[in-house]
């Protein structure tokens, strides 16, 4: 059964992603009073995509989309899934920090391959903007590790559906406000559009990418709107007993950050990093004191 | 969707695809650009449509030539064309792409566009309405539905009489041939095409 | 019609004509030599603006005039009635042997437009750093812009001799 869940869950989290994908876009058009593409729509580009003949740029400029989307797919099997987890057992949080930086090195190291101005300052942005959003983030893994005193995820799961979300519990709720706070950057929404903005560096990291290899990023695209919002649904919002409920939350989380993406401009990626590091940050950084002091 | 376009899916999903995902390149060429932002915000959304502006043109797979093209414009439109992924879609927007149009005795405008890249349809106007967009694009449609679309194909196979055309026009060429069978230089090959940098579509610097 | 300055300028150079344009602008005639010495001497005056240089054809004169359009950025720098922001020079050069010194010493934003008088008109401009296109791509036997240049004929000549892509089979 488990062996069954290590296939099953990246292909859920590939459907759940599309969805979240196509909504983005039809909700998105709703807020623009028009009508938008119908919610499929991510999956005819994909299939167009796929069905293109493209040039590639050399090996590294293959194995670099795929070592991207191997990241994504191995970070799902880490998440909790409603009542399961593929890989329970092992690491839990801290691989989650260190395999989450292989989607932007991915991209980066076919980006390199493609000699196009446009992906070399695309990716510079990209990495900087993981620099600019980890920190807040490890601060608040650490708040949550400390408080819970384990670094599996699952254990924080159980331990909020006995006690309650940990985003409304006292020192964590600056854990929880910080973490809202860098969502956006996560998922890559406005106001943190920075990397892949198509009017400034034509589209940045993925400028290159025609054809199939197009096809591998909005397929990553997909999954990675999944971990962002999965990660802060498990650990702050008490996980789900069953993947039905925790689907739904995440809907909740991710129309919230649509609102977000049609409300603010691009912030430049220096003004990015400077927000991310200062407020967030600091409550991110009160969370983690006020945990290791008090206690609960 | 009915029982009619689901079969049509069935059968022959890659085409149903290509129709409604229509990636337009955003390359201004002319003085119909002033149409496209309209056709694609919220008053006459092209989205529904499924067409939707991509910034590169690795990414696109329609072009639109929006206006009269000049000899400067020609190099940038036909390294453009070259980049795209096949299949790919060209239309030519308003008449300057058809004979000339206003300009049609002008010493650095390009009279027939047929004549330097392969393009599936023209839309008539100076300039065309967004409707008119709209309806092009459905008669796109229907010449994709029926293969009729295949100005990507008629490009690989004539490829020598266009690049002789180009070279009529623009002088020596500074990228090498983009299909070299077809040419009989056999010499460059697709690779060396591959490393163009599309940052210099703009042609020579200005 | 700013009365000193045309009294001022008639008196320092010799063989300039000075009139009064529409709405009262100056217009001074001057031959081709000596174009630089009347704008440096207008540009101390306070006319620190080249708009634009231009140029038209008069082709049953047989000669290309160059209009320099002068003006400053606000009445106090120069006084005198309304009309006086402006000023006009006028040169004419003959089509055969149209060479001008260039205004760039004087007027830095002359570079462009005597770039592209160049690449249309024809008119050499001694001096100037570039005189490359800046529009054209091809070569051209008589500049575009010319009287003489019979677009009928060239767009024959050249875009219409390019034969349409025929499809076999």
């Amino acid at each position: 059964m488990r062996v069954l869940w290590f296939i099953l869950s990246p292909l859920i989290a590939l459907a759940v992603g599309l969805f979240f994908l196509g909504l983005s876009r039809r909700i998105m058009a709703r807020i623009h009073w028009r009508y938008g593409p119908p919610l499929y729509q991510p999956l005819i580009d994909i299939l167009r995509q796929f069905t293109q003949k493209s040039v590639s740029h050399g090996r590294l400029f293959d194995i670099g989309i795929v070592l991207s989307l191997a990241g994504s797919i191995v970070l799902i099997e880490f998440l909790p899934f409603g009542g399961v987890c593929p890989m329970s057992s092992s690491g839990g949080m801290l691989v989650i920090l260190y395999v989450m930086l292989l989607m932007p090195l991915g991209v980066a190291l076919s980006g390199g391959e493609a000699a196009n101005p446009n992906t070399s300052i695309g990716i510079s942005r990209n990495l900087i903007l993981a620099m600019g959003y980890e920190l807040p983030l490890l601060l608040v893994l650490l708040a949550l590790m400390t408080r819970y005193e384990t670094i599996s995820i699952v254990e924080i799961v159980s331990a909020q559906r006995e006690a309650g979300p940990a985003f409304v519990s006292f020192p964590l709720v600056l854990s929880g406000v910080a973490y809202l706070l860098i969502l956006p950057a996560v998922l890559g929404v406005r106001p943190f559009e920075v990397v892949q903005a198509p009017q400034e560096i034509a589209s940045g990291p993925v400028a290159e990418y025609g054809g199939p290899y197009l096809a591998l990023v909005t397929i990553q695209h997909a999954l990675s709107l999944f971990i962002g919002t999965s990660l802060f649904v498990n650990l702050l919002w008490g996980g789900a007993s069953n993947p039905v409920v925790l689907i739904l939350k995440m809907l909740v989380v991710f129309v919230l950050v649509l609102f977000v993406n049609a409300s603010f401009p691009r912030l430049r990626v220096e003004q990015a990093v400077r927000y991310l590091w200062r407020w967030p940050s600091l409550a991110a950084l009160a969370g983690l004191i006020l945990v290791a002091t008090i206690g609960r | 969707m009915d029982r009619n376009e689901l079969m049509k899916w069935i059968k022959a999903p890659a085409k149903m695809a290509h129709k409604y995902s229509l990636n337009a390149v955003y390359f201004c060429t002319g003085c119909g650009i002033i149409e496209v932002p309209p056709t694609i915000t919220s008053r006459w959304d092209a989205e529904r449509f499924g067409v939707v502006p991509s910034a590169t043109p690795r990414h696109a797979n329609l072009f639109l030539i929006t206006g009269y093209v000049s000899v400067k414009t020609l190099r940038a439109i036909i390294r453009t064309y070259e980049q795209m992924p096949e299949p790919k879609y060209t239309v030519g927007f308003g008449s300057c792409t058809i004979n000339g149009g206003m300009y049609w005795d002008s010493y650095n405008t390009i009279k027939r566009l047929d004549k330097y890249i392969p393009i599936d349809g023209y839309i008539a106007g100076c300039m065309p309405r967004p409707e008119a967009i709209f309806v092009a694009v459905t008669h796109l449609w229907t010449l994709i539905d029926k293969d009729m679309a295949d100005g990507y194909k008629r490009y690989r196979k004539n490829y020598a009489a266009y690049r002789a055309n180009q070279e009529m026009v623009l002088g020596k060429l500074e990228w090498p041939p983009l299909f070299p069978k077809e040419t009989g230089t056999g010499t460059a090959d697709g690779a060396a095409m591959a490393m163009d940098v599309a940052s210099h579509t703009t042609g020579r610097t200005g | 019609m700013n009365l000193p300055l045309a009294i001022r300028l008639g008196s320092t150079f010799q063989s300039i004509d000075v009139e009064s344009g529409s709405s009262g602008r100056l217009v001074v005639q001057v031959p081709g030599e000596s174009v630089v010495p009347v704008l440096t001497f207008l540009k101390e005056e306070g006319y620190g603006y080249l708009q634009l240089v231009s140029c038209v054809d008069w082709i049953d004169r047989g000669a290309l005039q160059l209009v320099y359009l002068l003006s400053c950025y606000t009445e106090d720098e120069i006084g005198g009635e309304e009309g006086s922001q402006e000023v006009f020079v006028k040169t004419n050069v003959p089509r055969g042997r149209a060479s001008v010194p260039s205004a760039i010493g004087v007027y830095e934003i002359a570079e462009p437009y005597e770039r592209e008088i160049h690449e249309l008109y024809g008119v050499h401009f001694e001096g100037h750093p570039r005189l490359t296109p800046l529009f054209l791509e091809r070569d051209y036997e008589i500049p575009p812009f010319r009287k003489d240049f019979d677009t009928k004929q060239y767009v024959a000549d050249v875009f219409d001799s390019v034969p349409p892509v025929k499809e076999e089979g």
